[in-house]
């Protein structure tokens, strides 16, 4: 009985979809408070992700008769399910992940593609050129950001040799960060990269340029589906954070300051937070490519990179 | 397989409604297909309906942007039909909102084109600039875009003399800053990627589609009504005719971002150079019949505004012909063989104005259909 009350409070509660949505919406209103102030504008508060969701969650709910069918409404709920799930399987609180002994790091990886699949299954079938065009544009972006992003977790995995993830964190413990390992720098970067691609920022918001197709997959929806749609965006975001913590900046740690015990879950937010941070002021400072220009600098500097490390990490012990 | 990809009436890349249907293969562009029309207001046949007076509000409400070279080369339409010169100081004046003018229309054009290729930091701090040049304009008419400074005969504002040290600091602040965007439109890696040989123009097209004002002279034809026809006081002041061999879109930056700097030179010639005397010489509004043709360079290109009167106080007819119109027919040799990626910044490379464009088209209200209309047709109406 405890263990089935405490499942439904894991994924409902924390680390699941409240705690999730709560920091992931925050960290995106910082996001845009950061950028405006970037832009030498004021911005919005950094509480207007939550006022956004609360109205787009308010509005009615309207599918265009081209877009009407199961995988166009499903989408959005399949892939919220994928990026909290994920919550569930990473160290937050403590080294270990509120379901432990369930996954390694290939579900990870598996979880986190969903969200990309499901978008471009919702531009599909939305019935309109933009989100065809934008699904098109998503498909050829994942296989070029994907490659570097495995063969740097590929790295970390062969350098802790587990693929568990509290393995790794722990392995991080005991002998400091894989941040701070040489071998694995060009791991980190190929990751940061493959991240602002996953996450379609600038400059790898290809799939949704808005000047070039509109907004992309999301096109044609609105309402409470596009609110879900943002919930997903801004979860990812802290989810993708949070993994790059857990593999490369050491988990959530317990600190001591003067007696008290500052628990995990703070050291977790400062770190996603600064991740969420670079990954902001990159995306301030540049323009977006095209598609065959992201793809050639995905596979020739991302893979480079990722493979770079690798080959360290086999050959010098 | 090829399908169409509409962009327009309304789409986030056009800032006013106009219709490009494309027909992509994929992510190239196969055929592009340019429909106008629809911000078409019926301005031509105001004209004739309104005196010469009041036809200068209505020339200058023909674009927002570039409402003063607009309502200066109607003025000085009007000038040459009557037989009329205005003073020295007055061209000046003008000249110097003109300049002005130029600099904010292309620190717009640059603000909107960074955010096209997705760079709306760089936007936004081109568009914070451009907000000195607004207070200057602002200083001398009062208004930060429409400036209502012209009237035939003349000007209606001045230049006061406690006004020039405070417009001296801001272009000084302007130029330090638009260098700075040059340096940076030259060096940025990604905006290379994006504008590089990207919507080429080439000089021997350039000829053959009569390209009109920067997007000419980025393709290498060295093209400026203010040096190859003066008109006003440009003959007395210096300045190069800024070119790039290009003729690609960061070429087309490049023209742009180079002429803001000589624009500002200019400002300051002017300036220095102001001469003292009347703003402006009566004017007596019932023209006899005559026919005129002037031509100006307007941010975009050459302006072209045709008079004729008839003896009364009304024009018989005004014709307009904007710098967008002379770049259309140059934008489908742009777009073909590129991709859906460059349509906005291809668009934009031209500086369209639509507002500025759509005066002159044949509307079928009652069916809603638009058909082509043949010369025989033609022909037939005019009986």
């Amino acid at each position: 009985m405890i263990e089935v009350l405490n499942f439904f409070l894991n994924s409902l509660v924390f680390p699941g979809l409240l705690f999730a949505s709560l920091v992931g919406l925050l960290y995106i209103g910082v996001d845009r408070k950061v950028t405006a102030h970037m832009q030498n504008r004021i911005g919005p508060p950094i509480w207007q992700e939550y006022l956004d969701f609360g109205k787009l969650m308010g509005k009615e709910d309207i599918t265009p008769r081209a877009a009407q069918s199961v995988l166009f409404n499903a989408a959005p709920l399949i892939a919220l399910g994928a990026v909290v799930t994920v919550m569930l399987l990473l160290p937050v609180a403590s080294p270990q992940p509120a379901l432990t002994a369930v996954a390694d790091l290939i579900v990870i990886i598996y979880l986190l593609n969903i969200p990309a699949i499901c978008l471009m299954i919702g531009g599909y079938s939305s019935g309109g050129p933009f989100g065809s065009v934008g699904a098109a544009r998503h498909a050829v972006q994942l296989f070029g950001y994907e490659f570097a992003f495995i063969v740097s977790i590929i790295a970390v995995i062969v350098r802790v040799g587990s693929l568990d993830i509290s393995a790794v964190v722990g392995y991080q413990a005991q002998r400091g960060w894989i941040l701070l390992d040489w071998r694995l720098v060009p791991a980190l970067i190929a990751m940061f990269i493959g991240a602002q691609g996953k996450l379609l920022r600038v400059p790898f918001d290809i799939p949704e340029a808005e000047s070039e197709i509109v907004h992309g997959p999301l096109t044609e929806y609105s309402g409470p589906k596009l609110a879900i749609w943002r919930l997903v965006y801004d979860i990812e975001t802290l989810v993708i954070a949070g993994f790059i913590v857990a593999l490369f900046l050491g988990g959530p740690v317990t600190h001591t300051i003067g007696g008290a015990q500052v628990p995990g879950v703070v050291d977790f937010l400062i770190k996603t937070f600064l991740i969420v941070l670079v990954t902001t002021v990159v995306r301030n400072i540049m323009a977006r490519l095209r598609i065959d220009q992201a793809l050639k600098f995905y596979w020739t500097f991302g893979a480079f990179l990722a493979i770079l490390s690798l080959v360290f990490v086999l050959v010098v012990p | 397989m090829t399908f169409v990809l509409p962009v327009g009436p309304q789409h986030p890349s056009l800032k006013e409604p106009e219709f490009f249907r494309f027909e992509v293969k994929g992510e190239e562009i196969v055929d592009v297909d340019i429909r106008l029309g629809y911000a078409h207001r019926g301005i031509e046949e105001a004209f004739s309906r309104r005196n010469y007076k009041h036809n200068v509000y209505l020339a200058e409400r023909i674009c927002g942007i570039c409402n003063v070279v607009h309502s200066t080369t109607y003025c000085q339409t009007i000038e040459q039909l009557a037989g009329i010169e205005p003073p020295e100081r007055a061209k000046y004046i003008r000249t110097i909102i003109m300049e002005l003018e130029r600099i904010h229309s292309h620190l717009l054009w640059l603000g909107v084109a960074a955010h096209q290729i997705g760079f709306d930091t760089l936007f936004m701090l081109a568009w914070r600039d451009r907000e000195e040049v607004m207070d200057m304009r602002e200083l001398i008419s009062g208004g930060r875009v429409h400036s209502a400074t012209n009237t035939i005969g003349g000007v209606r504002r001045n230049v006061k003399l406690e006004h020039i040290p405070e417009m001296l600091r801001r272009l000084d602040k302007l130029e330090k800053s638009t260098g700075y965007y040059a340096d940076l439109w030259g060096s940025d890696r990604t905006i290379l990627a994006r504008c590089s040989k990207v919507g080429v123009l080439s000089k021997d097209d350039a000829v053959k589609f009569c390209a009109v004002g920067p997007v000419a002279r980025a393709s290498n034809l060295k093209l400026d009504i203010r040096r190859n026809d003066p008109y006003g006081t440009y003959e007395a002041l210096s300045f190069d005719v800024v070119t790039e061999s290009e003729g690609d879109v960061w070429a087309r930056g490049t023209v742009r971002l180079r002429e803001i700097l000589e624009s500002i030179r200019i400002v300051r010639q002017a300036l220095h150079e102001l001469p003292s005397g009347p703003l402006r010489v009566p004017v007596e509004l019932k023209i006899p019949p005559n026919e005129t043709l002037e031509r100006t360079e307007a941010p975009r290109g050459e302006l072209v505004y045709y008079a004729r009167s008839n003896g009364t106080e009304t024009p018989e007819r005004i014709r307009v012909r904007t710098p967008t119109y002379g770049n259309f027919a140059s934008m489908k040799s742009m777009f073909i063989g590129g991709t859906v990626a460059e349509i906005p910044i291809v668009m934009w490379s031209i500086d369209p104005c639509f507002g500025c464009n759509d005066r002159a088209t044949i509307l079928d209200a009652r069916t809603g259909k638009v058909s082509v209309v043949n010369f025989k047709q033609l022909k037939r109406w005019r009986r």
